[in-house]
């Protein structure tokens, strides 16, 4: 079971993260579907190419009212009529899981739905914040009444565990899947539905037990769209280009966020950053426990020192990879800093017998 | 038994590097050691920042291993590995650092385990299990390499 809930997670993802072209007919038969069932007309529909698109263009011939100007996304009338119609068939489905099916419901929320909510989060939820003013993604939930994986859920459960749809849920629930695996993110007013064409790359990696993904790419844009803007992201944390493309010291020593800092000197390596940035040395000594390796403290900046050390296990060429962590500006003393890491004092921290 | 990397990966199913040495004795070592990001403290050496509740649950130590902490990378789990019956291990710890994970008592040798750190043996005992922290500027953070 756990296994079959699993394989329809990854089907999701793998629509979620689609970097395909979107399939227009379906989706905009779909989301007219949507407005009907909220008793509207099929709205006229305008593609776009990303996300920044839809959000700093106006649709042709539209002569955007005040009310619906993009800023004021929380306040239009369409999402949350649409959102309430989502919710009501959750509530109906739910109602029909009973007791019967609610250990595999449990399962279901954790193994699908929530590891789908994490992956979207660090994928696709970030390039609409790097799009959008990222509180204004947060306090409006139109974005997640878009999310696959409620979606998932409910089709996991439909599959899986045999819960019973009826026609009429179905037909709607169809017409949400639909929406989810044709198109990106969309955006309706009255007359005229935005929606964005999907990214045309998307690099992430694996980081959670069940199966999350976030974006990282070392070599270029994590995520990028057909009209060229794009995310750039180091294991799941979203920096500026310059990380990726060419990490350097100086532009290290101007920013101002830690995170981005960070991410830029594991690009670099520890030790090749500290040589180009030129650290003083403040102290070196022998590593307990690491024959052979020292632990040396450099000056970083102020309130911050970094403490080089080397790994107890030698890598794949032979080589014992090195390390960068960053300590109190207090310390002087190497071991003292090493021992602070694991909340020890110089005088434990130096009785280490052994490091792998 | 000899207890080598091979031994050990075979027992629990984890895999382990290649070009890691599998075939030699893993030392057993009486103290602390760390393992990449994890450190292994005797209690007594760190008995004042640390409190075991009364009503603490302790579990025993599976054959396949008790996964302490995984990379941030989601793959290379540290793993507690033991014989059956030796020894149990409890996550309900309060340690003044906040950087305890769990602690473990065991009665016969118990081996710490990483696809890339490779393995080391703990004599018999009691050892709280840290993480590692970092620091810039005011902002803090557990290192999960």
């Amino acid at each position: 079971m756990q296994r079959e809930a699993a394989e329809i997670r990854e089907e999701w993802l793998g629509r979620a993260l689609s970097t395909l072209p979107a399939d227009r007919p379906a989706a905009e038969a779909a989301v007219s579907g949507l407005y009907s069932l909220i008793g509207l007309a099929p709205p006229r529909f305008h593609w776009v190419s990303s996300p920044v698109a839809a959000l700093t263009t106006v649709p042709p011939g539209m002569r955007p009212r005040p009310s619906e100007t993009v800023e004021r996304l929380s306040e239009w009338p369409l999402p949350p009529r649409l959102s309430s119609l989502m919710r009501q068939l959750c509530r109906e489905l739910d109602a029909q899981v009973r007791w019967v099916h609610q250990g595999m419901d449990r399962m279901i929320r954790h193994e699908v739905r929530s590891s789908l909510s994490r992956s979207t989060d660090g994928s696709l939820f970030m390039s609409l914040r790097a799009a959008h003013d990222p509180q204004l993604v947060m306090r409006t939930g139109w974005y997640d009444t878009q999310c696959a994986s409620w979606v998932a859920h409910y089709d996991a459960l439909r599959r899986t565990a045999g819960v019973f749809f009826a026609p009429e849920q179905t037909r709607q629930f169809e017409l949400w899947a639909t929406v989810a695996r044709s198109c990106g993110w969309w955006w309706p007013r009255e007359d005229v539905c935005v929606i964005s064409e999907r990214p045309v790359a998307v690099h992430t990696e694996v980081f959670g037990d069940s199966g999350e993904v976030r974006l990282h790419h070392a070599d270029g844009p994590a995520m990028r769209y057909a009209d060229g803007w794009d995310v750039h992201a180091w294991h799941g944390t979203r920096v500026p280009a310059w990380v990726i493309t060419d990490p350097d010291v100086r532009r290290i020593s101007r920013e101002a966020n830690v995170e981005v800092r960070r991410c830029a000197i594991e690009h670099i390596g520890w030790s090749s950053y500290i040589d180009q940035a030129g650290l003083r040395l403040v102290a070196s000594a022998p590593d307990p426990g690491n024959p052979g390796s020292e632990l040396r403290l450099y000056d970083m900046r102020a309130e911050t020192k970094v403490l080089l050390a080397v790994n107890g296990s030698v890598e794949r060429d032979g080589h014992r990879r090195r390390y960068g962590l960053t300590v109190p500006g207090f310390f002087d003393d190497p071991i003292a800093a090493a021992g602070w890491t694991y909340g020890l004092p110089a005088e434990q921290y130096a009785l280490l017998a052994r490091r792998t | 038994m000899t207890v080598t990397l091979a031994s050990l990966s075979q027992q629990t199913g984890l895999a382990v590097l290649d070009h890691l040495e599998q075939s030699v004795t893993i030392p057993v070592v009486d103290g602390l050691q760390a393992q990449g990001d994890l450190i292994v403290i005797p209690l007594s050496v760190i008995a004042s920042s640390i409190r075991i509740w009364s009503d603490t649950k302790w579990t025993d130590v599976p054959p396949e291993g008790v996964e302490l902490l995984r990379s941030e990378a989601g793959g290379n789990p540290h793993t507690l590995v033991a014989d059956p019956g030796t020894c149990r291990w409890a996550t309900n710890v309060a340690d003044s650092d906040r950087l305890a994970i769990g602690v473990f008592t065991t009665s016969a040798v118990a081996y710490l385990l990483h696809p890339e750190h490779g393995a080391t043996g703990c004599t018999p005992g009691t050892y709280v299990i840290r993480r590692q922290r970092e620091q810039e500027g005011r902002r803090a953070r557990l290192v999960a390499d």
